[in-house]
């Protein structure tokens, strides 16, 4: 009983983070190579020896900083994102917890990696940190009412606030061909919880890092480690709530989730390259004036869609 | 009952976080690390909900209190005059009146707790508390609180709009002036200036 | 055992430097984002390798100290056309750029192998002020008004928000001489409240840039019209790749630098161009932001003169450029969006009249005045504008001031020309280095 219901979830969850972390490093290696990077070692080794080389490095200190937020952001950052993975169910029997309010409980994830990226920021001490914690703020309350509007619409279908019954409800139609709208917009908000690409303004190259740029060493390998992290767990979640999650003919259910996890993270890391920062302005403008009302269409969407 | 031991070392561990974290809300310097540490003592009660088996209020905490934090400490950083993001301050004011209210109010809850019949019949084993949550929000409640929930979105509006300089009509240290009613016309709704000078300062229309 | 096992993969690892750029140091650079094995970084931070590239003036050897010893050890310094700071005489100096890269990937492999010594710190490890605060929570303090830790002013604002009123702390910081989001050398004195700029003052002119020696020799005698507008392009290709890094665009920046590398006649830009389009770098990140007056855009001159709708070319005045039918580009708007268009459209043309003046094999002839793409030389060298900034910036978000920044050539013409490098082709030098 204790391991299957203690061991194997934690490990089940563990093995995911870490595989995940690594693979979201080569798979952006691997397309950054293949849109003109300089070639250097593979892509396979490059993740590891800069893992390997952040550990020698000493991790340094600022000026007064909140020591305590400071050091314990990232390895909050990296708790959310095992704890949104926890959630996502891997096939009917295998699921590390499977809350009946699963759903709501993503969303908490979602708006506690507000916080804590914030804390991260404002914990240094330092300009150019805190601007990209106070613009990660404005862009954290405005994608959080999206995701909230289009994870209602996936659960209506399921009648449940649980990813396992949002799964199986899937069974005749996934969610991306029923609510068409839901997947683009849930993408960006993935983007935007894991500051990846054009939505990247907490830790931009025109700030220097952001929120990242006065850490060195270890604290930025957890760092580091958490946002990859946090993109397999984003992938995870939009994998159970639109691409049907285990279902899929011939092959087994887990490995259904690998393969559609792997897309959703190759679609989210080929964005990330091939699309411009945003600016702060626009992005919140775009966030509040064009994608909230889309949300509120996917919603009623969904629901005519449930009431038929 | 039927838990096991470790629901009631949970239970202990949450109460004590929850409790020193609260605590500490009065003993930090600074109005963020102030709204973080209440949101630390709210997520330890939402867990505490979450054992309760009260699962979707327990979860909503997290994400309500999250957001609410995080948008309390930002607002507070930029309306104080201090804005203690920052640099320090003293974050208690009003010692003796605090200290009072709270020993009343604490006094208050823990004869309510102690001296309270509560209700002793159990729930039936198939009951499921979303959905019975669901109904009560918005089945015969639900009038009460979306009028609840649509005054607080208008006060929240109203304050940003009050304390902006942003008006409808440009920027208010310009002296925002309504556009004509015809292209290039007078500012509309507002009286001539020779009629201010002759008219005295009261005006029936 | 496991230790060295560590050390051995970290070794391997891409060289994270960070350069801090004196006099003329940035064409390295251009060349070090095409190498293999080579990781450029913006934070000190994020760096094993301080590189100093160029000369750098007497007056800024305090911040490059200060800068120096941000980097978290093992860390090493390496001094590429520079003169070591007195305490660290004993630095490894390369002048060659062939042997640069093979130099910071030897000096990483010797740090992390422990054959090398972290350098040296060479400053106190001590704040600039003394404690001055109150309370035990690390920062002190008391009243609604807070204390002055470290004896500096507190974060009160004393002037309205110049936008909407909501007013976040203002927050005065020096940035500069080397972070290297700024044009290198540029130095200012920064209000902020939030990432909205409230007052820039700039205190440091950025470094005067380098042209290529053609344009020297234009005002002496007749110079190939071809070369000289190659060599027009380069620069303003180097200022793209420079502003694509910025915003994001990692791929696209190699993009331009490896054409600008390469440019010869038959080279387009018409690609780079849709793919700009495309991707929405004109609408997401240069939207219209920092508009010129007319009077600012004369004072820059150049291209930011002609996005602005000032017809100023001096090639127009050539009679030879008479003859390839020359007339100047120019756009409205006058802000990031035009100039973007504007450079982009002014390499389009440079090449357009680079391959039929070489067709005709036509040579310039004024020699008077030459058009620089930094703007007009005629009796003075361009001068620089960095002071314009001032009023340009506040208003803008941290954001839309670099992107304005990244968007204006400011700085003045240096009396010496570039140093060529020498003519390896891009292609050898990747595939070697790989």
């Amino acid at each position: 009983m204790i391991v299957s219901e203690l061991l194997l979830p934690v490990f089940v969850v563990l093995a995911t983070l870490a595989v995940g972390a690594y693979l979201v490093g080569v798979i952006d290696g691997a397309i950054g190579a293949a849109l003109g990077a300089p070639r250097g070692q593979s892509a396979w080794l490059a993740p590891l020896t800069q893992g390997a080389w952040l550990l020698t490095q000493q991790a340094n200190t600022t000026e007064a900083p909140d020591w305590r937020a400071w050091r314990l952001a990232p390895a909050l950052y990296l708790a959310l994102a095992a704890t949104g993975l926890a959630v996502v169910p891997w096939s009917p029997t295998l699921i590390p917890t499977d809350l009946t309010t699963s759903v709501v409980l993503w969303g908490s994830v979602e708006a506690l990696a507000t916080v804590v990226i914030f804390l991260h920021g404002w914990s240094a001490n330092t300009l150019l940190a805190l601007i990209g914690a106070y613009r990660y703020v404005a862009l954290g309350l405005s994608y959080i009412l999206i995701s909230m509007f289009v994870l209602i619409g996936v659960a209506l279908p399921a009648e449940s606030l649980q990813f396992s019954q949002v799964v199986a409800s899937q069974a005749e139609m996934w969610n991306v061909i029923r609510q068409p709208l839901g997947l683009p917009l849930f993408l960006i908000v993935g983007l935007g919880m894991t500051f990846w690409g054009p939505f990247n303004l907490a830790d931009s190259r025109d700030l220097a890092g952001g929120t990242a740029s006065a850490v060195s060493g270890p604290p930025r390998l957890v760092w580091n480690l958490a946002r990859a992290a946090m993109l397999v767990a984003f992938s995870g979640v939009a994998a159970s709530a639109f691409l049907g999650g285990w279902l899929g003919p011939w092959l087994p259910g887990p490995l259904w989730m690998v393969i559609k996890m792997l897309v959703v993270l190759a679609v989210l890391l080929l964005i990330g390259r091939l699309v411009p920062r945003v600016q702060p302005e626009r992005c919140v403008t775009l966030m509040w004036v064009v994608l909230l009302p889309l949300s509120f269409i996917d919603l009623i969407w969904a629901g005519m869609e449930a009431l038929l | 009952m039927d838990y096991p031991l470790t629901v009631d070392i949970a239970f202990l561990l949450l109460a004590i976080l929850a409790v020193v974290s609260g605590w500490r809300v009065f003993c930090t310097d600074s109005m963020v690390r102030a709204s973080f540490f209440l949101l630390v003592s709210f997520i330890a009660v939402g867990v505490i909900m979450i054992l309760l088996a009260a699962e979707y209020l327990g979860v909503a905490m997290f994400f309500m209190m999250a957001v609410e934090m995080m948008v309390m400490a930002t607002f507070m950083v930029m309306f104080m005059m201090n804005p203690a993001g920052l640099n320090p301050m003293m974050m208690v004011h009003q010692h003796k009146f605090s200290i009072a209210a709270g020993v009343v109010i604490f006094v208050l809850l823990a004869g309510v707790a102690l001296l309270a019949e509560f209700p002793t019949n159990p729930l039936p084993a198939d009951l499921d508390p979303v959905t019975s949550l669901g109904n009560e929000l918005l089945g015969d409640s639900m009038l009460i609180f979306e009028s609840a929930g649509i005054v607080l979105l208008t006060t929240m509006i109203g304050v940003v709009v009050l304390s902006s300089h942003r008006g409808r009509y440009g920027g208010a240290h310009e002296g925002s002036m309504p556009p004509g009613l015809v292209p290039g016309g007078d500012p509309a709704g507002m009286p001539k200036e020779d009629e201010e000078e002759g008219g005295g300062h009261h005006h029936c229309h | 055992m496991a230790v060295s096992w560590l050390s051995r993969l970290a070794a391997r690892a891409r060289v994270p430097v960070f350069p801090a750029l004196g006099m003329h140091g940035d064409t390295i650079l251009h060349r070090l984002a095409l190498t293999p094995g080579i990781e450029l970084v913006d934070s000190p931070r994020h760096a094993s390798i301080l590189l100093v590239a160029g000369g750098v003036p007497p007056d800024l050897h305090e911040a490059l100290r200060r800068l120096h010893d941000q980097l978290p050890a093992p860390f090493a310094t390496l001094w590429y056309r520079s003169a070591p700071l007195s305490e660290l005489a004993g630095d490894l100096r390369v002048d060659d750029p062939e042997a640069l890269p093979e130099a910071l990937k030897r000096l990483h492999r010797e740090l992390m192998s422990g054959r090398r010594d972290s350098s040296p710190r060479l400053l106190p490890d001590e704040p600039p002020n003394p404690w001055e605060g109150l309370g035990d929570d690390g920062h002190g303090g008391e009243g609604m008004m807070g204390g002055v830790p470290y004896g500096r002013p507190m974060a009160m604002n004393m002037h309205d928000d110049i936008r909407d009123g909501l007013t976040l702390d203002s927050l005065t910081v020096t940035l500069g001489p080397f972070l290297p989001v700024l044009p290198p050398g540029l130095g200012a004195k920064v209000t902020l409240q939030g990432d909205l700029v409230q007052s820039w003052v700039t205190q440091l002119a950025p470094y005067p840039i380098a042209l290529e020696n053609v344009f020297h020799e234009a005002l002496q005698r007749p110079v190939p019209i071809a070369e000289l507008e190659l060599a027009r392009a380069r620069h303003h290709l180097q200022r793209l790749a420079f502003s694509l890094r910025l915003s994001g665009l990692e791929h696209l920046a190699l993009v331009a630098l490896r054409l600008s590398r390469g440019l010869n006649v038959e080279s387009r830009v018409g690609r780079l161009h849709r793919w700009l389009t495309r991707c929405g770098f004109f609408r997401l990140t240069a939207a219209g932001r920092g508009r010129l007056e007319a009077g600012q855009a004369r004072r820059v001159g150049g291209i930011a003169a002609r996005a602005a709708g000032l017809e100023e070319d001096l090639r127009s005045r050539d009679a030879a450029y008479r003859r390839l039918g020359f007339t100047p580009i120019v756009q409205r708007g006058g802000d990031t969006n035009a100039r973007w268009r504007q450079t982009l459209a002014e390499i389009d043309h440079s090449l357009q009249l680079a391959c039929r003046a070489e067709q005709e094999d036509l040579y310039s002839e004024m020699t008077e005045a030459v058009e620089t793409p930094r703007g007009p030389w005629d009796d003075y060298r361009p001068e620089d504008a960095s002071d314009i900034l001032e009023d340009l910036l506040p208003g803008l978000e941290w954001d839309e001031a670099l992107t304005t920044i990244a968007s204006l050539d400011l700085a003045g013409v240096s009396e010496w020309p570039l140093e060529p490098l020498s003519e390896t082709s891009l292609k050898d030098d990747e595939e070697r280095q790989a």
